[in-house]
């Protein structure tokens, strides 16, 4: 066991003792290795259950708007993490004070999916060895480079610490190089307009329209979906090659100036279908025009919500 | 494609952007029957979910006609949806759209007849560019019946 997990066994242990949170939300180890699964913790003799390493796939500030507002709530935060539960305090889906975010700087997720593929073999067991992942499948061990395994989300994070903790377990960690961060959004741009739709068109065709890229999006909460939204359709949102373009562009858009780059959406989906181009176009673009970034304050609206007659001479046409 | 093509526009419009009475009545009885009015009581009622659906049903054109930022009749719903039309813009353009397809005007009081300015400008951006092909996935092929 690393040092990490005990520390925030304990934590999550003294938390749910002094009763200063309900529910700890973390994670536990899952039944398939390289996957470990979403934990709530109610009760201090069950923190032995909390485990934290490279496996852990979700992004756990989706919890948050599951639960009533008068909970409180622990939650174990990476960077990502805790952009988003900021994102979501500000446009008020809990309240600060009944937030307890445990900080953990964040050194990525393992895709499994990478692992899968180069050991072309089902995993019996996976463990991490300092910067190193180690697998075993029946044809013994493999050893990986962490940082020829992380999710690409990770491998391009921007700001692995967490902001605005309660408490931080672990070192921080240096910050990430915006040039890689946004490097695949300008090498898209910058491919002719006829390959970047056909890409889109190959991407969106292999959609079974699940949702899991949105019931694993910490900043899709609606009630009711507007492709779920029937009466009137204000789009096309039927099962067809229109209809599935039409989701993943709204879906997408919806999250311009919210999207915290997690990844989670891409890391949930079942058919392996990029997703984080769209996002992470979105969010260059927000931050170009409007130098706004999710998380960087703890206050600042996002831009779609904090319009000002400075844009006066914006758009011209 | 044969020259006697004539794009499919549709034109989005606030209700209280063209102050000016005769420019307000020729969009409503002299519009060409190939341009299509869709009048809204403020540009901050213009999803972009509006401007998607046009696209995928096979509009070659859209303009989108508000007043300037501080003539709003709602104050500032002109506001939020320039951010947003304008992002949604930009995103649909990353995804292979031809950015002139989409085309923004902020209608002054004063500018008599910059309606019609406008639209034409559409037009001949379009004209240059063709039928609408990326997007457009529920678009009747040109030639066959509308
Ligand atoms: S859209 Fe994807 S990357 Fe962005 S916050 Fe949601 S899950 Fe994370
Ligand atoms: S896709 Fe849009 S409407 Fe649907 S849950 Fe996400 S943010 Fe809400
Ligand atoms: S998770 Fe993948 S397959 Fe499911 S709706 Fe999202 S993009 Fe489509």
């Amino acid at each position: 066991m690393n040092s990490l997990t005990l520390a925030i066994r304990q934590e999550a242990a003294r938390l749910l003792e002094e009763k200063i949170v309900d529910v700890v939300i973390g994670f536990e180890a899952g039944t398939l290795p390289l996957k470990a699964q979403p934990a709530f913790i109610t009760r201090k003799e069950e923190a032995e259950k909390l485990v934290f390493n490279g496996f852990c796939q979700n992004n756990l500030a989706a919890y948050l708007t599951r639960f009533p507002k008068e909970k409180r709530l622990g939650i174990i935060c990476r960077g990502c993490e805790s952009r988003a539960v900021r994102a979501l305090v500000i446009e008020h889906q809990h309240d600060r004070d009944k937030l307890y975010l445990i900080g953990v700087p964040c050194t990525g997720i393992i895709d499994w999916r990478k692992i899968e593929r180069r050991v072309g073999e089902n995993t019996l067991q996976a463990r991490e060895e300092g910067d190193e992942v180690i697998v075993t499948t029946r044809d013994g061990e493999h050893r990986f480079r962490r940082a020829d395994v992380l999710h690409d989300s990770c491998a391009r994070c921007l700001h692995p610490n967490p902001v605005g903790a309660d408490i931080v377990l672990g070192d921080p960690l240096p910050e990430g190089d915006p040039e890689r961060a946004w490097a695949p959004v300008l090498e898209f741009e910058a491919l002719p307009p006829e390959e970047r739709y056909a890409y889109f068109v190959q991407e969106t065709g292999r959609c079974i329209r699940c949702y899991a890229c949105r019931e694993a999006c910490p900043m899709c909460y609606c009630t009711e979906c507007f492709v779920d939204h029937t009466a009137p359709r204000w789009t096309e949102s039927m099962i067809t090659p229109g209809g599935t373009q039409a989701w993943h562009i709204v879906r997408a858009f919806h999250q311009a100036g919210r999207c915290v780059s997690c990844g989670a959406c891409e890391r949930a989906c079942p058919m392996d279908i990029k997703m984080t181009y769209l996002v992470d176009k979105l969010s260059y673009d927000m931050m170009q025009q409007y130098g706004f970034e999710v998380g960087a304050s703890d206050e600042k609206q996002p831009p779609f919500a904090a319009f000002t007659l400075d844009d006066r001479n914006r758009f011209v046409r | 494609m044969s020259d006697k093509w004539t794009p499919r526009i549709v034109v989005f419009q606030c209700q209280y952007c063209l102050y000016s009475e005769a420019d307000q009545k020729w969009m409503d009885t002299q519009l060409p029957p190939h341009i299509k009015l869709i009048q809204v009581p403020c540009t901050g009622r213009i999803s972009p979910l509006f401007v998607l659906n046009a696209i995928q049903g096979g509009t070659d054109g859209i303009l989108i006609s508000g007043c300037q930022p501080e003539k709003c009749h709602y104050k500032e719903g002109n506001l939020g949806a320039r951010r947003q039309l304008d992002a949604f813009r930009r995103f649909l353009t990353y995804l292979g759209l031809e950015e002139g397809r989409i085309r923004f005007a902020w209608i002054d009081v004063s500018e008599r007849g910059r309606i019609q300015q406008e639209l034409a400008g559409l037009e001949k951006t379009i004209q240059a560019m063709g039928p609408i092909t990326r997007l457009a996935t529920r678009a009747i092929p040109v030639g066959e019946k509308r």
